[in-house]
This record gives structure tokens, sequence and C-alpha cells, in this order.
């Protein structure tokens, strides 16, 4: 046994130690060795899966398809345990530190486990390379590549994506440095997202098949873009949950489901009962691929029940928000109060307006300006203010001049003058001023005759007649105010010209008794005396006569 | 001298108030000169005031014939009086709005800029008669940019109220020494497409804010109208060489005027009659337009 082993690890050391590429080409030698190693392998697991029919990997005479086969035949339940166990010390952190790290080769019973994650490590290292490059294609390429090298290829997958699968179900703590992660591989990653699957598949243990089937699909959409390690992981969840959901039994599962695997009850008809439906047999479709380990597609399932799935959960989502109540800009008339404070400042909100925009003033427009007021500037063409023609507001003043000569006329006729004017105002005499203007035009008729006659007398105007008329020392135009701001009631005559007197002026009905009384004395008086007089005046007169004639 | 101001303001309304019947007046007269005119008989409805009608035609002269309106008397010393204009801001302005009204009141001949501080706008209109100011403009502003314009006759005179659009000062132009001083002659002015009654009336508003130049200035202000925005520009310009080669330089400030009220009153009268306002919600005012055809 032992040296079967020393040959196992011999052979496995080799393995590593051989130059990559030359995996490529078919080697005999190469194949011999890897199968050695695979079974040396398959031993060192042996003691952990107690329920495996087998106790050593049959490799003699069977080809990659078969050995690849008895492989799983250990993996499978293997996995299930392992997961177990991590839950269990997600659960109690405190284990992990009882657990010892021990080198190769050594078997404890509970330190097994530290020594394969750390196996596991090591030779993770050395083919991670491979492995990340050409996980997918590796598979894909068993056609390609002869059975000799898919065998050795497919066990180093298997394992290394076992070891992987250790490595990530591992404590978090045990995340490969180097080698190991890279942009698309990141361990922490790998180990959250296991353990919400797992958390997933816990409560899908609890609810309907169903349900779970949907957060299955629902993984399996979103990972779509993820890269091949993760796709590997929903193959192992899906796997996991088909052998969670038949208990701990062994891969076969799938043969015995029954309609209340999947669909729960009978009896209970949910209103998602058809969305289930469809991804039920999507689930199912996928978890049949996966068993036969064909990657076709990212998510497994055929585009027509992809975009069956895109089109429900969309159903599910509509009508959802239909029985919500609606945003405030579908609600119609929406004031301030009801709605977010803000809120119409995020909103694009379309009006109709009313009135014509404000004009851009592009060149265009102060060109055309431009070439308005040009054309009006030569043509002389302005709107400005028009001065009204200015009418004379007053009369031209007469200015009084002061003759210092002595005047001709006596005082009396002066007087005399004034009494007539007073009494019809049209027989004025003619003013200084006329006087002068008179003088003046006939002067210059003198003149002009005598001009005239040096010219020969071509032109002989007709002398004009002068006749005497009176001209009235009154304003010829007697202008109307355009703005009277003040109508003048000054009369002609000054106060004293329209009564002399003095005293209290009292009227006839304002008099009392004794007034009146008075005034009649006084007129009674003065009657009597002009009475007297005259009677002496005629007395007089006729004295003068009788002396005359007499 | 308020009694005074009271006795002409109920003149001046009285006078107003008439102008319906003398327009009434004026109408029947021009039927009647008209059937005479074309030998057509009178109309029926004036057979009745015929014979007073027709005396009173024969009568008028060019000062009756037409009749008078409170426009006239509004403007009717605009023509003799040189203008003479108050600007002063909103209150508590901002340093761009003071740069503009000092702007403004080198574009306006005769113009005085005052400091708003806190008067109310009555004190102000009652200082300018006693002052005899003929206008005030009121300039208003929205953070630094002037938005408002109010030109305001004062007499009794009517008051516009304009919004600003587009305003580029002078003080905006960083090259001081392209755009060098403002001339101070009395401009020549341009109205172009002022075509309906509502569109002279604002014209003339605006025309008598200016006082008469002379015939050979070189300074121009326009006002052009396109669908109801007034484009007011200030150029100079050169007549280089004879043949009708003109360049054109733009000096002062550049700005559009949108008018949305004539009120029948002074500013500080706010239950003053309004002549015209803006009707922006009704439906047809996009298609309409007020102050050209």
């Amino acid at each position: 046994m032992a040296d079967s082993k020393d040959a196992g690890e011999e052979a496995l050391r080799r393995l590593i130690a051989t130059f990559q590429p030359s995996f490529l080409a078919p080697n005999p030698a190469l194949s011999e060795t890897s199968r050695a190693a695979s079974r040396h392998l398959f031993s060192a697991l042996r003691p952990f899966c107690p329920k495996s029919p087998l106790d050593q990997l049959l490799i003699d005479g069977f080809d990659a398809e078969q050995i690849w086969q008895q492989i799983d035949l250990q993996s499978q339940p293997l996995l299930s345990s392992l997961r177990r166990q991590v839950k269990h010390f997600a659960k109690n952190p405190e284990e992990i530190s009882k657990l010892k790290v021990v080198p190769l080769g050594k078997k404890v019973e509970k330190e097994q486990r530290e020594d394969w994650v750390e196996e596991s490590d090591g030779f993770d290292e050395e083919l991670e390379d491979d492995e990340e490059g050409e996980g997918k294609g590796g598979e894909e390429g068993m056609d390609i590549e002869d059975e000799d090298e898919e065998q050795g290829r497919e066990s180093d997958n298997e394992e290394e994506s076992e070891g992987e699968d250790e490595e990530e179900k591992g404590e978090d703590g045990e995340a490969g440095d180097g080698g190991i992660e890279d942009k698309f591989l990141k361990i922490d990653e790998l180990a959250k997202y296991l353990e919400k699957e797992e958390e997933n598949f816990e409560k899908a243990e609890e609810d309907t098949r169903g349900k779970k089937g949907a957060d299955d699909e629902e993984n399996t959409e979103d990972d779509d873009d993820d890269d091949e390690e993760e796709e590997e992981e929903e193959e192992e969840s899906d796997e996991d949950a088909e052998f969670g959901f038949g208990g701990e039994d062994a891969a076969g599962d799938m043969e015995n489901a029954r309609y209340e695997d999947f669909f729960g009850d009978k009896g209970k008809y949910s209103k998602k009962m058809k969305a289930q439906l469809h991804q039920e047999s999507e689930g199912s479709d996928e978890e049949d691929d996966d068993m036969k380990f064909k990657k076709q597609n990212k998510g497994t399932a055929s585009t027509h029940q992809k975009q069956l799935e895109k089109i429900h959960s969309k159903i599910e989502e509509m009508e959802k928000a239909n029985l919500e109540p609606k945003t405030w800009t579908m609600q119609g008339e929406v004031t301030a109060a009801k709605r977010p404070k803000n809120s119409a400042l995020e909103v694009d909100l379309d009006f109709e307006h009313n009135v014509r925009p404000a004009p851009v003033i592009t060149e265009e427009v102060t060109a055309s300006i431009e070439d308005m007021i040009k054309k009006r500037i030569t043509e002389g063409n302005f709107n400005d203010v028009q001065k009204a023609p200015k009418l004379p507001s007053k009369v031209p003043r007469e200015v009084k001049e002061l003759d210092d000569n002595k005047s001709k006329k006596g005082l009396a006729e002066i007087y005399e003058q004034e009494y007539v004017e007073k009494e019809d105002p049209t027989s004025a005499p003619l003013s200084f001023r006329d006087e002068q203007k008179q003088q003046a035009s006939v002067l210059f008729k003198k003149l002009g005759l005598k001009l005239d006659a040096l010219a020969h007398f071509s032109f002989a105007p007709k002398p004009v007649i002068e006749d005497m008329s009176v001209q009235i020392n009154v304003p010829a135009l007697a202008m109307e105010e355009i703005a009277p701001v003040a109508v003048s009631d000054a009369a002609m005559l000054a106060p004293e010209e329209v009564f002399e007197g003095k005293g209290d002026i009292k009227e006839e009905t304002e008099l009392t008794k004794e007034e009146r009384k008075r005034r009649r004395a006084n007129k009674k008086r003065r009657f009597k005396a002009a009475a007297v007089k005259r009677m002496g005046k005629k007395v007089q007169e006729g004295a003068l006569p009788n002396q005359m004639n007499g | 001298m308020l009694r005074r101001n009271i006795r002409m303001r109920r003149e001046y309304l009285y006078r107003k108030s008439l102008e319906g019947k003398e327009r009434l007046l004026y109408e029947k007269k021009r039927k009647i000169r008209e059937a005479l005119q074309e030998g057509k008989p009178i109309p029926t409805e004036l057979r009745n005031e015929e014979a007073a009608l027709r005396r009173e035609i024969d009568l008028e002269d060019e000062n009756t014939a037409v009749p008078r309106t409170h426009i006239d008397d509004e403007y009717a010393h605009a023509a003799e009086k040189d203008p003479k204009i108050l600007l002063t801001t909103s209150r508590d302005p901002s340093a761009p709005l003071q740069q503009f009204v000092k702007e403004l009141s080198y574009v306006f001949p005769n113009a005085q800029r005052m400091n708003r501080g806190g008067q109310v706008i009555s004190e102000i209109i009652e200082s300018c008669r006693a002052h005899d100011y003929t206008d005030v403009v009121l300039v208003h502003e929205h953070r630094g940019v002037p938005d408002g314009l109010i030109v305001c006759h004062l007499p009794y005179g009517p008051t516009a109220y304009f919004g600003l659009l587009n305003v580029v000062t002078r003080h905006e132009i960083k090259d001081k020494k392209a755009i060098g001083t403002m001339p101070e002659a009395y401009p020549h002015l341009i109205f172009d497409n002022f075509s309906t009654k509502l569109g002279e009336r604002t014209a003339n508003i605006l025309k008598y804010l200016f006082p008469v130049p002379k015939p050979d200035t070189k300074r121009i202000v326009t006002f052009s109208n396109q669908s109801d925005y007034v484009s007011f520009r200030h150029h100079i310009y050169e007549k280089h060489g004879g043949p009708k080669s003109i360049e054109l330089k733009e000096i002062g400030p550049r700005f559009e005027l949108r008018l949305y009220q004539i009120k029948l009153g002074t500013v500080d009268q706010a239950e003053a009659q309004i002549e015209w306002v803006i009707r922006p919600y009704m439906n047809t005012s996009k298609k309409r337009k007020f102050l050209s055809d």
C-alpha cells in the first residue's frame, strides 16, 4: 500500500512538474502518469466518503469516460458533506481553531479536511493557469483532443474544480493569493455567492419547489455574463439543489422526482403557477443539461425560454406597479401639496406657450436693422419731433415813448380828446407810433418815386392815395391763448374808476330806518339848496335883461 | 398751486369725457360732407340735425375740423418745449442696474439721473411736477439684468410699461477704446414698422422723450418693431465719399422692448384707466400683432 501510495505521489509530482503544453499532444507515458495520479488522489479521498461503492479507482482497461464517471461517483456525496461542514463552521467559527494544520500524507480525522484544502491549494495554484483560460475550452476541446489527453485533462479539471470548490467552500481566510485570483475569479465573491446560494437552498427546502426554481433561474439569469467559475458554481448549486431536495441521496434522484417535488402540494393553486411552470421547465432543462455536462449557453436554457422568462418578469413588475399608487406626474391635476418638495424641478414639464418667443438677435437680424437704418439715412427720412409753428402768445407791447417836446395841444384839448375817446372808442386819434410810421412811409414813397425815375419809369406803380382814416388804438389781433392757464377777469377800468366813494357803502335794502331817514333828509336839503340857487340865478338873469331892455 | 393742479386735472378729465360726444358729432359732420361732395342724398338719421350741422361745417377751419383728443392735450406742449427727463430705478438697485441707468441718461438728451433711496413713487411724481419735468423713466431689474422700463409722461400723461429683453450694456464691452465716448448731440429718430393706432401711440410716447434735433446730426436712435418686439439701437454714422456709402458704428446699449401696458394716468395713479394691456393667455394672441399689421 505504501509503495503504491508513494508511486501515486511520485506520479502526481511528476505530473505537476511536466511542461504544460506537452499535455496538448498525445503521450502514452503522460497518460499513465495521470492515471496513477488520479488513482492516488481517489484513494486519498476514499476515507472521507464512507458510502462510496468504489474502493479504488479502476484505471486498467477503462477509458476516459468511465474513469470520469467513477470520479464523479465519489465526488458528489463528498461535495454535499463538505458543504455541511462549511456551514457548520460558519455557524460555529470557534471550532475552526480546533483544526490542526497537518502536512501532506498524514491522516487525522478532523485535520484531513485541512490537508485536503492545503493539498488542493497547492494543486490549484499549479493548474490554475490551465483552468483559467480553458475551463470551458478544456471540456469543449474534449472532442478535439485524444482520449488519453481527455482523460488526463478531465481528471485534472475535475480535481481542480473540486479543489476550487473546496477552496471556495473553505473559510474566507483561505483566499488563495497570487495565482488563483485575478480579474475573473475573486475567491471572496465566490464564497459569498455560494453562501447566498445555500441560503436560498435552505429557504427552498421549506418553500415550494417552484420558488427555489425561480431563485435558481434568477441566479442563472444574473450570472449570464459572469465567468466560467461562477457557471460551474451554478451547476454545482443546481446539482446541490437536486441533491438537497432529495435529501442526502446520491445522484440519481432525478429519475425519482415527483410532482410534489416540483409543484409542492397538488391542492394548492397559487397565482404564479403558470410562471412557475415555465420556470420549472427551464430549471429541469437546465438540470438535464448540467447532468449531461454540456455547457452550450451561459444560462443553459434555450433562447425562447429566456425570452419567456424575461417577459414574465416584466409582467410581474408591471402588475406590481399597477397595484401601487401612481407617481404624481401621472395623477392629473396635482397641487404643490400633493407632490414631494421640489419634485417639479426634476421633471421636464411641457407647456404650450401662447406667446411668441423672444427674438434671438442673430447676425442677420442686426444686419437687416442696419440696412434699414442706412436706407433711411440716405433718404433723410426720420421720424423726428416736429417743431410747432410758434404763434405769438402776446401782442407786441406798445412801447411808451416819452416825448419831451412841448405839447402842441393845450390841456383843454387833451381833456377833450380823452373824453371823446371814452365816449366812443372808435374815434381815437392816431397814436404817436402810428404817426411815426406814417411819416416813414411817406418818406419812403418819395424815395421810391425818385428811384423809379432813375429807372426810367419802366414800372410805374399806381400811386397810393392816402385817405384820412382813423386808426384805433386797439390791438389788431386779439390772440387766443393756446392753453389759457388763467382767464383774467380784470376789467378795463380800474376800481377807483368804477366807483368813487368813501366809507361803508350800503345798498338800499341794507339800510336801517334811521339811515333811510337820514339819506332822505340829506337829499331834501341838497335839493332845497339847489332850488334856492336856481331861483337866485333866475332872478339875476331876469334882472339883467330887464336892465338891458330898459 | 395744489388747487390749480386739481382744477387743471379736472378740466383735462372733462375734456376727455367730452371726446365721445365730439367724436359722434365729427362722424355726423363727416357723413354730411361726404354726401354733399358725392351728391348723394343725406342719410335719413341726420335729416333733423342737418341744417345746424351744415352751418357748422361751413364755419369750421382746420383747427376745429379734426376733433381734439386727450392725446393732443397730453402732448400739446411737447413740440414747443424740450423734454426734461428724470431717470431712476427700483429700490435698492444692483451695480449693473446703476450702470445701465447711467448709460440711459446719456442716451436721452436732457436727462437727469437720480438715486432712488427710499422715496415713494408719489413723492417722486410730485417733485417732478413741481420742477417742471416732462417725463419720468423707471428701470427695474432681475438679479442685475435690467428687465423693466416704465415711461411716465408728466402733466397727466400716459404711462407705458415695457419689458426689456436681450440687454447688452456698454459696460459689458471690454474694449473701452473701440467704443469711445458717447456723443451728446440731439439724435435723429427712426421708428420702423409701427403701423397700427396702438403702434403710433407707442411711437409717440417714445418720440416725445427726445427733443427736436438739428438736421445735420450724426447720431441716430432707432426703434424697430418686429412682431411686437421693438429693438432699440443707437448708432453714429459717417459718410465717406460721395456714392451713398454710409458706415454705421454702434454705440450705446442695445435691448428689445416689449410693451405690456399703457395707462392713461401717471405711475402713482393705481386706478387710472387702462388704455391697452397685453393678453398673453388668450388663445389667438400668438397669431395677432398689435404694434404692426
